[in-house]
């Protein structure tokens, strides 16, 4: 790129940024008179209350809950749909009907999939899994099919070379190859839909979420700091747990 | 042993890969086959065990067509022939008596093997193959922690495992370094006369060709251009196959 052009990209981009911080009403006065607030809100926090420690348990169990249900059913609906957008595998029709569905379903987040699914079969956790699958189907669909693409052909034209069936190729040639790529990606979405189902709860999909949301709204904050630091606590505990079990697959 | 008749392979757009080859090669012969990149020789090794499917001609090995084979028939031919690939072309997650029993695939139960369960027998098998080409005491090693030496041993036990009539080498040398490259022929050679199995391998380095070959094939643009001994390798045959000159060894 010219010179002229670099500068005048860069002077478009801080426009952009102004224009932004413009519309978005950005103030620095304004936070700055709300910092007695945030302090307010956490003073009032502390000290926590171990009355709800039950509450917040129960909700953090159910949460883990809905995530290990939603990753484990998207896992295995997102395998025929990995295959099926992934375009070495894939035949041209299939692979330019699945890409760009699987595009336009990720593009809507978890928690606007249980909107819907609360709409469609009611409160409770139950949609909070359906909403998580969705969204997992889409995200681990398409991890899986780049994972399929960027696969050696080497090893599997080696297999196929000493005689063994088209199954026998698949088992050995192919499989190898991704399960450990495909296990990493989907004990990564487990993580993140640890959080995406911790706040599954403010729509009334299951899960801490609902214990955060009505505390706060009851205005009792030592009880919803007791419910976040259950929270903080078994994120920081999944994170750790899934990290190292990635490290070893890899 | 091997029986091709005017065999052409055309990719499309650009000049054919193979041009018509005509050749017969006897059961027990090392056949050294040479020639600048892009000759022809890996198409040619490709089409002897059916990786790569000739555009016209007549392949057969081993008494069997190839070429027109059904799918089945193929897979009975590629169970007696072995392939080495200059890229190794192993499994690396995997292990070495995994990636070393996967030479049995054909061979042994089905379902057993799609479960990962092999036959004991198998396992004894690649164990000692294993053994024949120097690996003792690696088979639970993964393949990724090897050297490129190493590796290559383990593809070669690979194809050795099927108990082949055949092994076909393609540049199984180019990926290491030169020390290595000797200890690899050595080991193809020893495999040729203790075994009696037949041996095609491609090969773009002439002495390598010249020490260990019996037989040389030289092709230029997909064409046989020499075919000989050794010693019949002159400097008008080397003009031939890697155009007027070349010194003796092309890269």
């Amino acid at each position: 790129m010219s010179h002229r052009g670099r500068w005048v990209g860069w002077v478009a981009l801080v426009a952009v940024f102004v224009w932004s911080a413009v519309a978005t009403e950005v103030s620095i006065g304004r936070t700055i008179e709300g910092l007695p607030f945030m302090w307010d809100f956490l003073r009032r926090m502390v000290p926590p209350d171990p009355s709800v420690f039950g509450n917040a348990l129960r909700g953090a169990i159910q949460t883990i809950q809905i995530a290990i249900v939603g990753t484990v059913v998207a896992a295995v609906l997102a395998l025929p749909i990995g295959f099926a957008a992934a375009r070495n595998a894939a035949p041209p029709w299939l692979f330019y009907t699945a890409r760009p569905l699987l595009n336009a379903f990720r593009a809507i987040d978890t928690l606007v999939y249980a909107l819907f699914f609360v709409a469609a079969v009611g409160l409770g956790p139950f949609p909070g899994v359906l909403a998580v699958i969705v969204y997992t189907v889409t995200v681990l669909a398409k991890l899986y099919s780049e994972a399929i693409e960027a696969i050696e052909p080497g090893p599997v034209e080696a297999v196929r070379a000493t005689g063994a069936t088209a199954l026998q190729v698949l088992r050995w040639g192919v499989l190898p190859q991704l399960v450990p790529q495909f296990l990493s990606f989907t004990l990564y979405r487990f993580e993140t839909n640890i959080r995406a189902a911790a706040i599954l709860g403010f729509v009334g999909a299951g899960g801490i979420g609902f214990y955060v949301q009505t505390y706060l709204r009851l205005l009792n904050y030592p009880a919803a700091a007791s419910v976040l630091l259950v929270l903080i606590a078994l994120v920081m505990a999944v994170d750790f747990a899934s990290s190292r079990l990635r490290a070893r697959l890899v | 042993m091997i029986r091709v008749r005017g065999l052409r392979k055309e990719y499309s757009g650009g000049s054919p890969a193979l041009d018509g080859i005509d050749l017969d090669i006897g059961r027990g012969e090392f056949v050294a086959l040479i020639g600048p990149s892009g000759a022809g020789k890996s198409t040619l090794l490709r089409c002897l065990n059916g990786l790569v499917t000739p555009t016209a001609g007549q392949i057969e090995v081993d008494g069997v067509a190839v070429t027109g084979a059904t799918p089945e028939a193929l897979r009975r031919v590629r169970t007696r022939v072995g392939f080495v690939f200059q890229q190794f072309n192993l499994l690396r997650r995997l292990t070495v008596i995994e990636n070393t029993v996967l030479g049995r695939l054909a061979l042994t139960s089905r379902w057993r093997s799609l479960i990962g369960w092999f036959e004991p027998a198998d396992l004894a098998r690649a164990e000692a193959t294993l053994g024949r080409v120097g690996l003792v005491g690696l088979a639970t090693r993964r393949i990724d922690t090897l050297s490129g030496g190493q590796q290559q041993r383990v593809a070669i036990a690979r194809a050795l495992v099927q108990g082949p009539a055949l092994i076909l080498a393609d540049e199984p040398m180019a990926s290491l370094d030169p020390a290595l490259a000797h200890t690899v022929m050595e080991l193809l050679r020893r495999i040729n006369q203790e075994d009696g199995i037949t041996v095609i391998t491609s090969l773009h380095v002439l002495e390598l060709a010249q020490a260990y070959g019996q037989r040389i094939i030289g092709l230029h643009q997909g064409r046989v251009v020499h075919d000989g001994p050794p010693a019949s390798l002159d400097r008008a045959a080397t003009a031939r196959i890697f155009g007027p000159g070349a010194t003796g060894s092309a890269t």
